[in-house]
């Protein structure tokens, strides 16, 4: 059980990160990872499972942080209701978004998802008696125990386990199957009767919900958002984190949001590199490793030493066929 | 039993379901007409080129039905009419006393209509297990947000479904084989996951477009051995195959083709020795 001991360490490291975290920008950085992983960890489904490339959802985010800002902050909600009232509507987004595109196929629904994103960078610039404008908004805390930056941490961090959990559960079951099906062979899914585009549907609108929740306390975490906030580059950021974390698996993409987020921002030379370190990444990814860096250990091991199949021929087991199949006769 | 006059036939289609055919009334124990699988006077047209041209065929259950032609005269046309990725341009499919023709391919899969495909479609980064299964998937009572939840009756649906699953492969010969990704597996294996796969939505009828292709004699051996058995748990068979040999060794009944037309229906015997069939599809 090397795998769930790996995992136990890694929440013991996530959780007492507080405490042994150099100093408040780790800390701040970490919540960045945490609230990035409750929206890449949603599109993972969309992207990595269903093979549906949405690179739109920065404009989710972005919807979801300003719904947040304007309820809780101008409204004067409380932010956890402002955050549900962001899932929410970023839920109904999603659908609306998804009802006419995702019978498109696979570029032209990129093309719809980028079209939105740069539709509501634009719709927030020109609504600015709601938005701010250009200026921008002040988003608002979280109440006690959630304000500390430890306490807003922990928050952040049970969503993402959430999210962590929710994705999990659907990866490993029946739906999970269909969702690859529908990525791989999409004729096998219509054949077995998985019905593709409602399929498709429900994990887009839940990718909604949780770019909502994650654009809510994104806005609450950046304490002020304009709309420069939110960069087309954030986009395609989050599918990069998914396509260099690996298809078809979670902590790949976990391990890709990690990195991506925190490499640049603690390796000084990096962060000079900008889009270029994303983008060499990317590029040593696809050529080298394209099961993606999740499964980098196991491909490398597995190059090391080849496994040997003994090839078996393959011989039925007629009566328990007959057994199996209920036999009528 | 030639059909000799296309223009004739292509008229005449809204009669035609009542067409009599030979094999299906010399077979006493018919069951009820509701129970089979019928494409009556079915015509399928692609722009200008026919490929199905007032076809009618009827499988039953527990019956093996084979379909054999040369290439280009319209077997997995009837396959994809029969399993919903085509719509005939004219003529009906009806099962279970339901008209099918416009029917999704999940509807028929619902119906419990399987079928397997002429390239194995396996989803390679799953294991056998994982695809055996998902041929199951009209039997999950698991809803996406139930699903999300983890909720306790999911995983019971999963493990129930995963057990049957695993009974199919040992039964079909993958039991070595359970928990290998679908992409390591040799030829042979990939086509009996494919059979295994479509067993699994417990189907009425089951259609295999060229189950034999690239298989060795022994194995050929083997696919005929399973054909037995699930007709004799009651399902339909119905054989694409170009292996006549094959075809007339285990199908109960046969169906010739020629680009798009029926010319001869029976039981094997009766195809073997027809001098149309002789002439047109297996040679001197």
């Amino acid at each position: 059980m090397k795998k769930s001991a790996t995992l136990v360490v890694a929440g013991l490291l996530a959780v007492t990160f507080p405490i042994w975290a150099g100093d408040q920008y780790q800390l701040h950085l970490a919540a960045l990872i945490a609230v990035f992983w409750v929206l890449i960890g949603g599109l993972n489904l969309v992207v990595g499972y269903t093979g549906q490339l949405s690179i739109g959802h920065v404009g989710l985010l972005a919807v979801s942080a300003y719904t947040f800002s304007i309820l809780a902050g101008t409204q004067g909600l409380h932010p956890a209701i402002a955050t549900a009232a962001a899932g929410a509507l970023c839920g109904l987004f999603g659908l609306l978004l998804g009802l006419p595109s995702l019978r498109l196929p696979g570029f032209y629904f990129a093309m719809a998802t980028m079209a939105v994103a740069l539709i509501v960078g634009e719709f927030i610039m020109a609504n600015d008696g709601l938005t701010g404008g250009g200026i921008g908004l002040a988003a608002p805390t979280f109440p006690t125990p959630f304000d500390s930056p430890a306490g807003f941490y922990y928050l952040v961090l049970a969503l993402a386990a959430l999210v962590t959990w929710l994705t999990w559960n659907v990866a490993r079951r029946m739906w999970g199957r269909g969702l690859v099906a529908i990525r791989d062979q999409p004729v096998t899914a219509q054949a077995v009767g998985v019905p593709v585009f409602r399929a498709k549907l429900k994990v887009f609108v839940f990718s909604g919900v949780t770019a909502g929740v994650a654009g809510a306390v994104f806005a609450s975490l950046q304490s002020y958002i304009t709309p420069d906030t939110f960069v087309f580059e954030l986009s395609l950021f989050f599918f990069v984190c998914i396509i260099i974390g690996g298809r078809g698996s979670i902590v790949g993409p976990l391990i890709g949001t990690v990195i991506l987020t925190a490499l640049p921002e603690l390796v000084a030379p990096l962060a000079k590199l900008g889009n270029f370190f994303y983008g060499l990444l990317l590029l040593a990814v696809v050529l080298l490793v394209p099961e993606g860096i999740g499964r980098v250990f196991e491909v490398i091991s597995e190059r090391l030493r080849p496994r040997h199949i003994a090839s078996v021929p393959v011989s039925p087991d007629l009566p328990r066929l007959a057994r199996a199949l209920g036999a009528r006769r | 039993m030639n059909r000799s006059d296309p223009t004739a036939l292509a008229a005449d289609t809204a009669a035609a379901p009542t067409l009599a055919q030979p094999g299906l009334q010399s077979n006493p124990a018919m069951p009820d007409h509701d129970q089979q699988l019928v494409a009556a006077a079915v015509t399928k047209r692609f722009g200008g080129l026919t490929a199905l041209d007032n076809v009618s065929l009827s499988l039953r259950p527990g019956e093996i039905h084979g379909l054999i032609g040369p290439n280009g005269s319209g077997k997995t046309t009837m396959l994809n009419l029969l399993s919903g990725y085509y719509e005939p341009t004219a003529g009906a499919i009806r099962y279970l006393g339901e008209e099918l023709g416009k029917a999704t391919v999940q509807r028929r899969a619902a119906l419990g209509i399987a079928r397997t495909f002429q390239k194995p479609r396996l989803l390679g980064a799953l294991t056998v297990l994982d695809n055996a299964m998902l041929g199951a998937w009209t039997h999950s009572r698991a809803g996406f947000v139930a699903t999300l939840f983890g909720l306790r009756s999911v995983a019971a649906s999963d493990r129930a479904l995963r057990d049957k699953a695993a009974e199919l492969l040992h039964g079909v010969g993958l039991g070595h084989a359970l928990n290998r990704r679908a992409n390591l597996l040799e030829h042979a294996e990939q086509r009996f996951l494919e059979i295994a796969r479509g067993l699994a939505l417990r189907p009425g009828f089951i259609l295999l477009d060229e189950p034999a292709g690239g298989l060795t004699a022994a194995e050929i051996e083997h696919l005929g051995g399973l054909l037995r058995t699930i007709r004799d748990a009651g399902i339909g068979v119905l054989l694409v195959e170009h292996h006549t040999d094959f075809v007339f060794r285990v199908c109960d009944r046969v169906t010739t083709l020629d680009v798009g037309r029926m010319i001869k229906h029976g039981t094997p015997d009766q195809v073997r020795t027809d001098p149309e069939v002789i002439r047109i599809y297996l040679g001197a």
